[in-house]
């Protein structure tokens, strides 16, 4: 991530919470935080237990972020962001919980006075990791439509097409779900498990070996042994966690978005 | 083959959760945001280091990345860095570290390393690796924080050793790993005992040691790596001191260690010199030194073994406070001391009361004056290093001491003490590992210690990255004793100042006798005159440099310019 991704990337985040950005310029941008944003941000539970049972003016706190050293004026004071930077971190981090789940509309231009029906999907962006001693990740944005079934890959970036608003639009009503949500996510579950079971896993059948290889010293270590005691089944144990290949399927968020016909 | 597939349920429930509520729902440009977070923050490929994108403040030198995508892509995180003393083993683990936390696949941290070094690991992983790294202060932290620094001797009493037993940690790092080279002690079994997922062990010196040693190491990382014990004292000698005669054993053993040397960094170091300072004895010094001297015809009443002799003969050269206060020990230690004993202690005493000045001490204090920059003073005895704060003081200068017996807290408040407010830090050999001073350029040794290695570990307290400035080592040799000798017919002829520590370990190894010490003692001990010491340390040297010979020969082989 760049320098200037970041900064806009935050001036997003800080918007989409209703904050104030009450001074900015290049590379700086001074905050002035939401209640709601200081409790999840600036770490003190004591100040708003103790505000809270005293009844006083709540103060939320401002922050100053700086995102490029060089261009920001001198007498400006305030934390340095970067990629690596455990602000950001967070900051990504309450991104993440704060958005877990959603409802959304697609807010059509359809002709007035037409009652327009507005079909239930269900929207699942995940990551899938694949670990070993090593690690990697693939994001995965799956829709499925909860009336007929189909389902459709990168259904992100097909939202992200769309004109979409959390109040339902005029002239337009729901259709129920034949699927209800809960096995939707089984299905997407499955779909899921299904499409990595086809893969190759070359990368599990390596760590399997360079387990099973660790495992022979081991065995061999304490081959003299009578009783090979705590250690021996502690390194064993050790050699399972460090090896054993696994896959994890995650959700990032997801929800329930009403489309029209044409919109997927 | 199958690979269990687990799939993540909890976002499900409270999904259902709040279809059933009616809400809450999340805002759409966060939710975006989420999704571009994650495209940010996935790593794609199993290879590959991501670490160095966090860390914008850090510029690690390539060797430096070399290890850590190493450690991580060939060695299954399980390695012992043995890189020479001043390339940076603390980036080097720190970069694992951080490229591990990045994917996810450690959370929980424990680090050992010397006290003095606890607070350092602690400050160095939070300011250059954004690492809440913790020091281990308090019980609570054990199970509260995931990233504890602590030193050994700390963590392997209870009740710490049942808390960190009950805990599953993902990495374990360990500084100053050659500590652990022996297998019957509590330390050894404490680490041995542990689960380790991902082990990193750091040491300056572990080639010094015997094959026995480096066994005993490899087998605490990746037991069975080099073969059970039987199997593998059965193909190599327990005493045997060369791992390079063994073609095979070195390849394995390289399997789990990597070890940089200066010469291969292509960094730039700054320079080393060396002066010899020649000490001239005062009449009542030279008297103490002969009447100590004396003691190795008496007769075996004052001690059997040459040690104590010669023990004295080496404190001679360091100060009346050193010579005095073994004396008393010695006094202290017989039960009934027989008369003729405590003459012979009392005549000794006189002798070392006749003494009014310190010829090295004034020397020093000449040479401190001159530099007017800080020094450190290196001495092998802690009543010398007491007497030289006291005599310093004398003369207004403000030093510190510093000792390995000293708590965690004490030794960082005295680095910092001598950083900000002392010109001179006078440290014994304890104190020469586990603290880095290289705001410092100017080293005295005041007395020599009898190992090369641990000569070599001084130095490499202040010459060592980041050391701006040439490294200037003043040694003090006092003419006509044992340490003119050691310094004249040793070290100088194998020319141990001007090596790289590698080349020394290399050295060292290629030589299939005891340490360096016991030769020297009996060497001095066991000559009946002048002529046969000399022929001996002559003997000596030229060992050593064989030994070097072969090394370069060696070399010339391996690049073809033979």
């Amino acid at each position: 991530m760049q320098q200037q991704e970041i900064h806009k990337f935050l001036e997003r985040y800080f918007h989409a919470n209703g904050c104030e950005i009450i001074d900015k310029g290049p590379g700086y941008m001074t905050v002035q935080l939401t209640i709601d944003l200081d409790k999840e941000l600036m770490n003190r539970p004591f100040y708003w237990h103790y505000l809270e049972k005293t009844g006083g003016i709540p103060n939320p706190m401002q922050l100053t972020l700086i995102t490029n050293q060089q261009m920001a004026p001198a007498h400006i004071k305030g934390e340095v962001i970067h990629f690596g930077s455990p602000r950001l971190h967070q900051i990504f981090n309450s991104a993440r919980n704060l958005a877990g789940y959603i409802r959304l509309y697609e807010n059509h231009l359809l002709a007035e006075g037409k009652q327009v029906p507005l079909r239930p999907w269900l929207g699942m962006n995940v990551r899938v990791s694949y670990q070993c001693d090593r690690k990697r990740d693939v994001f995965k944005s799956i829709g499925l439509q909860l009336i007929n079934g189909q389902m459709v890959e990168n259904f992100h970036d097909r939202l992200l097409a769309m004109n979409l608003t959390p109040k339902i639009p005029d002239y337009s009503f729901t259709l129920s779900p034949l699927i209800m949500p809960g096995s939707g996510v089984f299905r997407v579950a499955n779909f899921i498990k299904s499409e990595i079971e086809q893969e190759e896993h070359l990368w599990a059948d390596e760590a399997s070996r360079r387990w099973q290889k660790d495992l022979n010293l081991l065995e061999h270590f304490y081959e003299d042994a009578e009783e090979k005691g705590e250690s021996y089944e502690n390194e064993k144990a050790a050699l399972q966690e460090q090896y054993e290949p696994k896959i994890n399927i995650s959700i990032i968020n997801g929800g329930l978005f009403y489309l029209t016909d044409s919109a997927v | 083959m199958t690979v269990q597939i687990g799939f993540d349920s909890t976002w499900q429930d409270e999904f259902l959760k709040r279809i059933d509520d009616d809400g809450p729902w999340g805002n759409w440009e966060l939710y975006k945001l989420a999704v571009e977070v994650e495209n940010h923050t996935t790593i794609p490929d199993f290879e590959g280091l991501q670490a160095p994108k966090h860390l914008p403040n850090l510029t690690p030198l390539p060797h430096q990345l070399e290890v850590a995508k190493q450690v991580v892509e060939s060695m299954n995180g399980k390695a012992i860095l043995a890189d020479e003393v001043g390339l940076g083993k603390t980036i080097e683990a720190g970069l694992i570290l951080k490229e591990y936390m990045i994917r996810g696949l450690v959370k929980k941290v424990l680090i050992l390393v010397p006290a003095s070094l606890v607070s350092q690991w602690a400050m160095e992983l939070n300011s250059k690796f954004f690492i809440p790294a913790v020091a281990q202060r308090k019980s609570y932290v054990w199970e509260q924080c995931d990233v504890v620094v602590s030193s050994i001797d700390t963590a392997k009493r209870n009740p710490h050793r049942d808390i960190i037993y009950s805990l599953d940690y993902d990495l374990i790092i360990i500084d100053e790993a050659h500590k652990l080279k022996n297998n019957k002690t509590k330390n050894y079994e404490f680490v041995q005992n542990l689960k380790k997922k991902f082990c990193l062990l750091l040491t300056a010196t572990p080639i010094q040691n015997r094959i026995s040693e480096i066994f005993n190491l490899v087998s605490l990382l990746k037991p069975g790596h080099l073969g059970n014990e039987s199997a593998f004292y059965e193909n190599y000698k327990k005493d045997s001191r060369s791992l390079n005669d063994d073609a095979h054993l070195k390849e394995l053993v390289n399997k789990v260690m990597i070890r940089n040397r200066r010469a291969d960094t292509g960094i730039e170091w700054t320079k080393r010199h060396v002066e010899t300072i020649p000490i001239e004895f005062s009449h009542a010094e030279r008297d103490l030194y002969e009447a100590v001297t004396e003691l190795r015809g008496e007769g075996d009443w004052v001690s059997s073994s040459q040690f104590s002799v010669m023990t004295l003969q080496r404190e001679a050269c360091s100060s009346r406070e050193a010579v005095y206060f073994t004396l008393q020990n010695m006094l202290k230690r017989q039960e009934q001391p027989s008369r003729a004993f405590q003459e012979q202690i009392q005549y000794l005493i006189e002798k070392v009361e006749a003494v009014q000045q310190n010829s090295k001490a004034q020397k020093a204090l000449e040479l401190i004056q001159r530099i007017n920059d800080k020094v450190i003073i290196f001495t092998e005895y802690r009543a010398t290093q007491m007497y030289l704060q006291w005599f310093l003081k004398q003369y207004g200068i403000s030093s510190v001491p510093f000792r390995g017996g000293f708590k965690r807290g004490k030794k960082d408040w005295m680095r910092e003490l001598f950083q900000k407010n002392a010109q001179v830090l006078i440290a014994t050999e304890a104190g020469g590992e586990g603290i880095n001073l290289q705001f410092c350029n100017h080293i005295i040794n005041f007395d020599l210690p009898w190992n090369p290695m641990r000569l070599e570990q001084r130095i490499g307290r202040i010459h060592r990255l980041g050391q701006e400035k040439d490294v200037i080592i003043y040694n003090f040799a006092t003419k006509d004793t044992v340490e003119e000798h050691v310094m004249k017919l040793l070290y100088e002829k194998i020319h141990l100042f001007e090596k790289v520590i590698g080349d020394l370990d290399d050295i060292l190894t290629k030589l299939e006798f005891g340490s360096i010490d016991d030769h020297l003692v009996d060497i001095f001990g066991k000559s009946a005159s002048e002529g046969e010491m000399r022929i001996k340390m002559e003997n000596l040297t030229s060992m050593i440099q064989f030994a070097e010979d072969m090394k370069e020969g060696g070399m010339n082989a391996a690049t073809g310019n033979s």
